[in-house]
Protein backbone atom coordinates (compact mmCIF):
# COMPACT_ATOMS: atom_id res chain seq x y z
CA UNK A 1 0.00 0.00 0.00
CA UNK A 2 1.31 3.15 -0.33
CA UNK A 3 2.24 4.39 3.08
CA UNK A 4 5.25 1.50 2.42
CA UNK A 5 8.63 2.95 3.31
CA UNK A 6 11.34 2.12 0.39
CA UNK A 7 13.96 0.98 2.40
CA UNK A 8 11.34 -1.65 3.72
CA UNK A 9 10.61 -2.52 0.04
CA UNK A 10 13.84 -2.83 -0.92
CA UNK A 11 15.74 -5.41 1.84
CA UNK A 12 14.72 -8.11 3.34
CA UNK A 13 12.22 -7.21 5.95
CA UNK A 14 12.49 -8.49 9.47
CA UNK A 15 10.12 -10.52 10.84
CA UNK A 16 8.93 -7.00 13.48
CA UNK A 17 9.50 -4.40 10.61
CA UNK A 18 7.19 -6.69 8.03
CA UNK A 19 4.89 -7.30 10.93
CA UNK A 20 4.57 -3.67 11.81
CA UNK A 21 4.35 -2.74 7.93
CA UNK A 22 1.16 -5.10 7.88
CA UNK A 23 -0.24 -3.75 10.65
CA UNK A 24 0.04 -0.24 9.68
CA UNK A 25 -1.26 -1.12 5.88
CA UNK A 26 -4.10 -1.78 7.16
CA UNK A 27 -5.21 1.25 9.04
CA UNK A 28 -6.87 2.89 6.02
CA UNK A 29 -9.22 -0.09 5.79
CA UNK A 30 -10.43 0.76 9.39
CA UNK A 31 -12.90 3.35 8.25
CA UNK A 32 -14.93 0.80 6.46
CA UNK A 33 -14.63 -1.73 8.69
CA UNK A 34 -15.45 0.04 11.97
CA UNK A 35 -19.09 0.67 11.18
CA UNK A 36 -20.24 -2.68 10.49
CA UNK A 37 -18.64 -3.70 13.69
CA UNK A 38 -20.29 -0.83 15.55
CA UNK A 39 -23.83 -2.05 14.26
CA UNK A 40 -23.03 -6.03 14.63
CA UNK A 41 -22.66 -5.19 18.24
CA UNK A 42 -25.47 -3.26 18.41
CA UNK A 43 -27.93 -5.84 16.70
CA UNK A 44 -26.31 -8.74 18.43
CA UNK A 45 -27.48 -6.72 22.11
CA UNK A 46 -30.96 -6.07 20.28
CA UNK A 47 -31.13 -9.79 19.34
CA UNK A 48 -30.62 -10.32 23.05
CA UNK A 49 -26.81 -11.64 23.69
CA UNK A 50 -25.31 -10.29 26.71
CA UNK A 51 -22.74 -7.57 26.20
CA UNK A 52 -20.29 -10.92 27.07
CA UNK A 53 -21.73 -13.16 24.20
CA UNK A 54 -21.73 -10.03 22.05
CA UNK A 55 -17.82 -9.71 22.63
CA UNK A 56 -16.93 -13.15 22.38
CA UNK A 57 -18.45 -13.67 18.70
CA UNK A 58 -16.16 -10.86 17.78
CA UNK A 59 -13.09 -12.11 19.57
CA UNK A 60 -13.52 -15.89 18.85
CA UNK A 61 -15.47 -15.83 15.73
CA UNK A 62 -14.34 -12.93 13.90
CA UNK A 63 -16.13 -13.44 10.66
CA UNK A 64 -18.36 -10.42 10.40
CA UNK A 65 -21.02 -11.69 7.97
CA UNK A 66 -21.68 -14.82 9.77
CA UNK A 67 -21.68 -12.48 13.02
CA UNK A 68 -24.28 -9.96 12.00
CA UNK A 69 -26.18 -12.82 10.18
CA UNK A 70 -26.26 -14.85 13.62
CA UNK A 71 -27.52 -12.49 15.43
CA UNK A 72 -30.44 -12.30 13.29
CA UNK A 73 -31.17 -15.90 13.50
CA UNK A 74 -30.58 -15.74 17.73
CA UNK A 75 -33.05 -12.73 17.50
CA UNK A 76 -35.37 -15.01 15.09
CA UNK A 77 -35.45 -18.49 17.82
CA UNK A 78 -33.60 -20.19 15.37
CA UNK A 79 -32.04 -23.99 16.52
CA UNK A 80 -28.27 -23.78 17.40
CA UNK A 81 -27.21 -26.17 14.64
CA UNK A 82 -29.20 -24.30 12.16
CA UNK A 83 -26.79 -21.27 13.06
CA UNK A 84 -23.36 -23.13 12.82
CA UNK A 85 -24.39 -24.69 9.59
CA UNK A 86 -25.07 -21.25 8.22
CA UNK A 87 -22.37 -19.86 9.76
CA UNK A 88 -20.12 -22.72 8.12
CA UNK A 89 -21.82 -21.88 4.18
CA UNK A 90 -20.91 -17.52 4.50
CA UNK A 91 -17.70 -18.80 5.77
CA UNK A 92 -16.76 -21.38 3.05
CA UNK A 93 -15.00 -18.63 0.98
CA UNK A 94 -12.22 -19.09 4.09
CA UNK A 95 -11.07 -22.14 2.14
CA UNK A 96 -10.51 -21.02 -0.81
CA UNK A 97 -8.42 -17.51 0.68
CA UNK A 98 -6.52 -19.96 2.48
CA UNK A 99 -5.92 -21.87 -0.52
CA UNK A 100 -4.41 -19.51 -2.26
CA UNK A 101 -2.15 -18.29 0.80
CA UNK A 102 -0.77 -22.11 1.57
CA UNK A 103 1.88 -21.74 -1.27
CA UNK A 104 3.33 -18.67 0.19
CA UNK A 105 3.49 -19.77 4.31
CA UNK A 106 5.34 -22.78 3.79
CA UNK A 107 8.16 -21.34 5.13
CA UNK A 108 6.69 -20.80 8.54
CA UNK A 109 6.09 -23.42 11.43
CA UNK A 110 2.67 -25.22 11.79
CA UNK A 111 1.92 -23.43 14.95
CA UNK A 112 2.56 -19.97 12.70
CA UNK A 113 0.21 -20.92 10.26
CA UNK A 114 -2.34 -22.19 12.70
CA UNK A 115 -1.94 -18.80 14.49
CA UNK A 116 -2.04 -16.39 11.40
CA UNK A 117 -5.34 -18.72 9.80
CA UNK A 118 -6.65 -17.58 13.15
CA UNK A 119 -7.57 -14.02 11.82
CA UNK A 120 -7.63 -14.70 8.06
CA UNK A 121 -10.52 -12.52 6.32
CA UNK A 122 -11.21 -10.57 2.88
CA UNK A 123 -10.11 -7.65 3.64
CA UNK A 124 -6.20 -8.92 5.43
CA UNK A 125 -5.93 -11.44 2.62
CA UNK A 126 -6.46 -8.85 -0.11
CA UNK A 127 -3.71 -6.72 1.94
CA UNK A 128 -1.42 -9.61 2.51
CA UNK A 129 -1.39 -10.47 -1.46
CA UNK A 130 -1.40 -7.80 -2.98
CA UNK A 131 2.33 -7.98 -1.12
CA UNK A 132 2.89 -11.45 -1.63
CA UNK A 133 2.90 -11.16 -5.30
CA UNK A 134 5.36 -8.67 -5.66
CA UNK A 135 7.55 -10.83 -3.69
CA UNK A 136 7.69 -8.69 -0.54
CA UNK A 137 4.91 -10.38 1.18
CA UNK A 138 6.01 -12.81 4.46
CA UNK A 139 3.88 -14.65 7.42
CA UNK A 140 4.62 -11.62 10.07
CA UNK A 141 2.93 -9.06 7.18
CA UNK A 142 0.19 -11.36 6.76
CA UNK A 143 0.20 -11.92 10.65
CA UNK A 144 0.81 -8.22 11.17
CA UNK A 145 -1.97 -6.97 8.58
CA UNK A 146 -4.31 -9.52 10.10
CA UNK A 147 -4.04 -8.23 14.18
CA UNK A 148 -4.79 -4.38 12.33
CA UNK A 149 -7.70 -5.67 11.51
CA UNK A 150 -8.83 -8.32 14.85
CA UNK A 151 -8.04 -4.93 16.98
CA UNK A 152 -10.20 -2.18 15.07
CA UNK A 153 -12.87 -5.12 14.73
CA UNK A 154 -12.89 -5.69 18.26
CA UNK A 155 -12.47 -2.02 19.18
CA UNK A 156 -15.91 -1.36 17.43
CA UNK A 157 -17.62 -4.22 18.82
CA UNK A 158 -16.84 -2.69 22.14
CA UNK A 159 -18.20 1.03 20.86
CA UNK A 160 -21.18 -0.75 19.40
CA UNK A 161 -22.30 -1.69 22.80
CA UNK A 162 -21.80 1.17 24.39
CA UNK A 163 -23.39 3.62 21.54
CA UNK A 164 -25.98 1.41 20.81
CA UNK A 165 -27.21 1.69 24.58
CA UNK A 166 -27.90 5.39 23.90
CA UNK A 167 -29.73 4.50 20.67
CA UNK A 168 -33.38 3.02 21.68
CA UNK A 169 -34.12 2.14 17.65
CA UNK A 170 -31.27 2.08 15.42
CA UNK A 171 -33.49 1.35 12.08
CA UNK A 172 -35.23 4.61 12.63
CA UNK A 173 -32.13 6.17 11.74
CA UNK A 174 -31.87 3.40 8.73
CA UNK A 175 -28.51 2.15 10.93
CA UNK A 176 -29.69 -1.23 10.16
CA UNK A 177 -29.06 -0.77 6.48
CA UNK A 178 -24.96 -0.36 7.27
CA UNK A 179 -25.24 -4.39 7.01
CA UNK A 180 -26.66 -4.47 4.02
CA UNK A 181 -24.77 -1.98 2.58
CA UNK A 182 -21.30 -3.45 3.27
CA UNK A 183 -21.95 -6.14 1.77
CA UNK A 184 -23.42 -4.27 -1.37
CA UNK A 185 -19.77 -2.87 -1.32
CA UNK A 186 -18.08 -5.92 -1.14
CA UNK A 187 -20.37 -7.96 -4.34
CA UNK A 188 -20.15 -5.11 -6.70
CA UNK A 189 -16.39 -5.63 -7.63
CA UNK A 190 -16.85 -9.64 -7.96
CA UNK A 191 -19.63 -9.01 -10.91
CA UNK A 192 -17.09 -8.62 -13.51
CA UNK A 193 -17.92 -11.51 -15.47
CA UNK A 194 -20.91 -13.25 -17.39
CA UNK A 195 -21.35 -16.09 -14.50
CA UNK A 196 -21.14 -14.09 -11.65
CA UNK A 197 -23.87 -12.02 -12.65
CA UNK A 198 -25.73 -15.01 -13.51
CA UNK A 199 -25.16 -16.42 -10.02
CA UNK A 200 -26.02 -13.32 -8.33
CA UNK A 201 -29.63 -13.26 -10.59
CA UNK A 202 -30.07 -16.98 -9.70
CA UNK A 203 -29.25 -16.45 -5.70
CA UNK A 204 -31.04 -13.59 -5.91
CA UNK A 205 -34.48 -15.66 -7.36
CA UNK A 206 -33.86 -18.59 -4.65
CA UNK A 207 -33.31 -16.05 -1.89
CA UNK A 208 -36.77 -14.29 -2.64
CA UNK A 209 -38.51 -17.49 -3.08
CA UNK A 210 -36.80 -19.27 0.04
CA UNK A 211 -37.59 -16.43 1.95
CA UNK A 212 -41.14 -16.09 0.94
CA UNK A 213 -41.98 -19.88 0.98
CA UNK A 214 -40.28 -21.43 3.54
CA UNK A 215 -39.96 -20.79 7.29
CA UNK A 216 -36.65 -19.87 9.46
CA UNK A 217 -33.68 -18.91 6.93
CA UNK A 218 -32.72 -22.01 5.16
CA UNK A 219 -32.80 -19.50 2.33
CA UNK A 220 -29.10 -18.15 2.80
CA UNK A 221 -28.20 -21.86 2.44
CA UNK A 222 -29.87 -22.75 -0.49
CA UNK A 223 -29.45 -19.66 -2.56
CA UNK A 224 -25.26 -19.35 -1.16
CA UNK A 225 -25.02 -23.33 -1.92
CA UNK A 226 -27.36 -24.05 -5.16
CA UNK A 227 -26.81 -20.88 -7.22
CA UNK A 228 -22.93 -20.98 -6.79
CA UNK A 229 -22.91 -24.72 -7.35
CA UNK A 230 -25.06 -23.68 -10.75
CA UNK A 231 -22.35 -21.32 -11.74
CA UNK A 232 -19.26 -23.35 -11.42
CA UNK A 233 -21.20 -26.07 -13.53
CA UNK A 234 -21.38 -23.83 -15.93
CA UNK A 235 -18.45 -22.55 -15.95
CA UNK A 236 -16.97 -23.88 -19.11
CA UNK A 237 -13.57 -22.06 -18.22
CA UNK A 238 -12.03 -22.91 -15.14
CA UNK A 239 -12.89 -19.94 -12.56
CA UNK A 240 -9.55 -18.04 -12.87
CA UNK A 241 -8.33 -17.84 -9.21
CA UNK A 242 -5.75 -16.24 -7.08
CA UNK A 243 -4.09 -19.25 -6.41
CA UNK A 244 -3.62 -19.61 -10.34
CA UNK A 245 -3.04 -16.00 -11.26
CA UNK A 246 0.18 -16.05 -8.95
CA UNK A 247 1.78 -18.79 -10.96
CA UNK A 248 1.60 -16.31 -14.07
CA UNK B 1 -25.66 -21.91 27.96
CA UNK B 2 -27.15 -22.49 24.49
CA UNK B 3 -25.67 -19.04 23.13
CA UNK B 4 -22.78 -19.49 24.59
CA UNK B 5 -21.99 -23.50 22.92
CA UNK B 6 -23.72 -21.90 19.57
CA UNK B 7 -20.72 -19.10 19.83
CA UNK B 8 -17.89 -21.91 20.57
CA UNK B 9 -19.86 -23.90 17.26
CA UNK B 10 -19.49 -21.24 15.28
CA UNK B 11 -16.18 -20.27 16.05
CA UNK B 12 -15.15 -24.18 15.61
CA UNK B 13 -16.43 -24.55 11.95
CA UNK B 14 -15.39 -20.92 11.12
CA UNK B 15 -11.34 -21.47 12.35
CA UNK B 16 -12.33 -24.89 10.07
CA UNK B 17 -12.74 -22.80 6.85
CA UNK B 18 -9.31 -21.09 7.65
CA UNK B 19 -6.73 -23.16 9.03
CA UNK B 20 -7.35 -26.75 7.09
CA UNK B 21 -6.02 -25.61 3.71
CA UNK B 22 -3.12 -23.70 5.22
CA UNK B 23 -1.99 -26.62 7.32
CA UNK B 24 -2.67 -29.55 4.94
CA UNK B 25 -2.79 -28.08 1.35
CA UNK B 26 0.30 -29.59 -0.51
CA UNK B 27 -0.82 -28.64 -4.02
CA UNK B 28 -4.10 -26.69 -4.83
CA UNK B 29 -7.75 -27.47 -4.45
CA UNK B 30 -9.39 -29.48 -7.19
CA UNK B 31 -10.54 -27.24 -10.42
CA UNK B 32 -14.32 -27.95 -9.08
CA UNK B 33 -14.20 -27.46 -5.49
CA UNK B 34 -12.17 -24.01 -6.88
CA UNK B 35 -14.59 -22.65 -8.98
CA UNK B 36 -17.43 -23.27 -6.40
CA UNK B 37 -15.99 -21.65 -3.45
CA UNK B 38 -15.22 -19.09 -6.01
CA UNK B 39 -18.82 -18.25 -6.64
CA UNK B 40 -19.87 -19.03 -3.02
CA UNK B 41 -18.99 -15.16 -1.63
CA UNK B 42 -21.22 -13.71 -4.76
CA UNK B 43 -24.46 -16.02 -3.88
CA UNK B 44 -24.09 -15.73 -0.08
CA UNK B 45 -23.98 -12.16 -0.14
CA UNK B 46 -26.82 -11.38 -2.71
CA UNK B 47 -28.99 -14.05 -0.05
CA UNK B 48 -28.04 -11.25 2.46
CA UNK B 49 -28.39 -8.47 0.69
CA UNK B 50 -32.12 -8.57 -0.37
CA UNK B 51 -34.20 -9.51 2.78
CA UNK B 52 -33.49 -6.47 4.38
CA UNK B 53 -33.95 -4.05 1.61
CA UNK B 54 -37.43 -5.64 0.03
CA UNK B 55 -39.08 -8.03 2.84
CA UNK B 56 -40.73 -6.99 5.60
CA UNK B 57 -41.87 -9.30 8.53
CA UNK B 58 -45.38 -9.38 9.82
CA UNK B 59 -45.74 -11.77 12.75
CA UNK B 60 -43.67 -14.16 11.15
CA UNK B 61 -44.55 -13.83 7.87
CA UNK B 62 -42.34 -12.44 5.42
CA UNK B 63 -43.96 -9.92 2.57
CA UNK B 64 -42.56 -8.12 -0.45
CA UNK B 65 -42.22 -4.17 0.58
CA UNK B 66 -40.76 -1.31 -1.24
CA UNK B 67 -39.77 1.32 1.34
CA UNK B 68 -36.85 3.75 1.53
CA UNK B 69 -34.38 0.84 2.04
CA UNK B 70 -34.39 -0.60 -1.64
CA UNK B 71 -33.82 2.87 -3.03
CA UNK B 72 -30.62 3.06 -0.30
CA UNK B 73 -29.78 -0.34 -1.73
CA UNK B 74 -29.23 0.85 -5.31
CA UNK B 75 -27.20 3.94 -4.69
CA UNK B 76 -24.91 1.98 -2.64
CA UNK B 77 -24.70 -0.48 -5.16
CA UNK B 78 -24.39 2.71 -8.38
CA UNK B 79 -21.57 4.06 -5.90
CA UNK B 80 -19.92 0.61 -4.98
CA UNK B 81 -19.69 -0.15 -8.98
CA UNK B 82 -18.48 2.99 -9.61
CA UNK B 83 -15.81 3.54 -6.62
CA UNK B 84 -15.26 0.10 -5.14
CA UNK B 85 -15.04 1.60 -1.60
CA UNK B 86 -17.29 -0.05 0.83
CA UNK B 87 -17.10 3.02 3.01
CA UNK B 88 -18.40 5.69 0.43
CA UNK B 89 -21.46 2.97 -0.12
CA UNK B 90 -22.16 2.99 3.15
CA UNK B 91 -22.36 6.45 3.14
CA UNK B 92 -24.17 6.91 0.16
CA UNK B 93 -26.83 4.42 1.05
CA UNK B 94 -27.61 5.87 4.60
CA UNK B 95 -28.01 9.74 3.01
CA UNK B 96 -30.37 8.45 0.10
CA UNK B 97 -32.37 6.75 3.44
CA UNK B 98 -32.07 9.95 5.31
CA UNK B 99 -33.44 11.85 2.45
CA UNK B 100 -36.21 9.66 1.72
CA UNK B 101 -37.24 9.84 5.16
CA UNK B 102 -37.45 13.67 5.16
CA UNK B 103 -38.90 13.38 2.13
CA UNK B 104 -41.20 11.95 3.92
CA UNK B 105 -41.80 8.55 1.60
Amino acid sequence: MASESPSVAISTPTGSTAFRAGFVDTIPLWLGVAPFGAIYAVSALTAGLSPAQTLAMSLFVFAGASQFTAAGLFAAGVAPFTIIITTLVINARHILLAAALAPFMRQASPAARAGIAFQLTDETFAVGMRRFLTSQGSPAYQFGTNLSLYCIWQASTIAGMLLGSLIPDPATYGLDLVFPLTFIGLLMPLLRDRVSGLVAALSAALTLAGALLLPGRWYILIAGLVASGIGAFLARQPHTTIAQKEKV
Amino acid sequence: MTIWLTILGMALVTYATRVTALLTLRGELAPWLQRWLGYVPVAVFVALILPPLVLAEHNDTRVLTVGPALPAGIVGAVVAWRSGNVLLTILAGLVCFWAMRWLGM
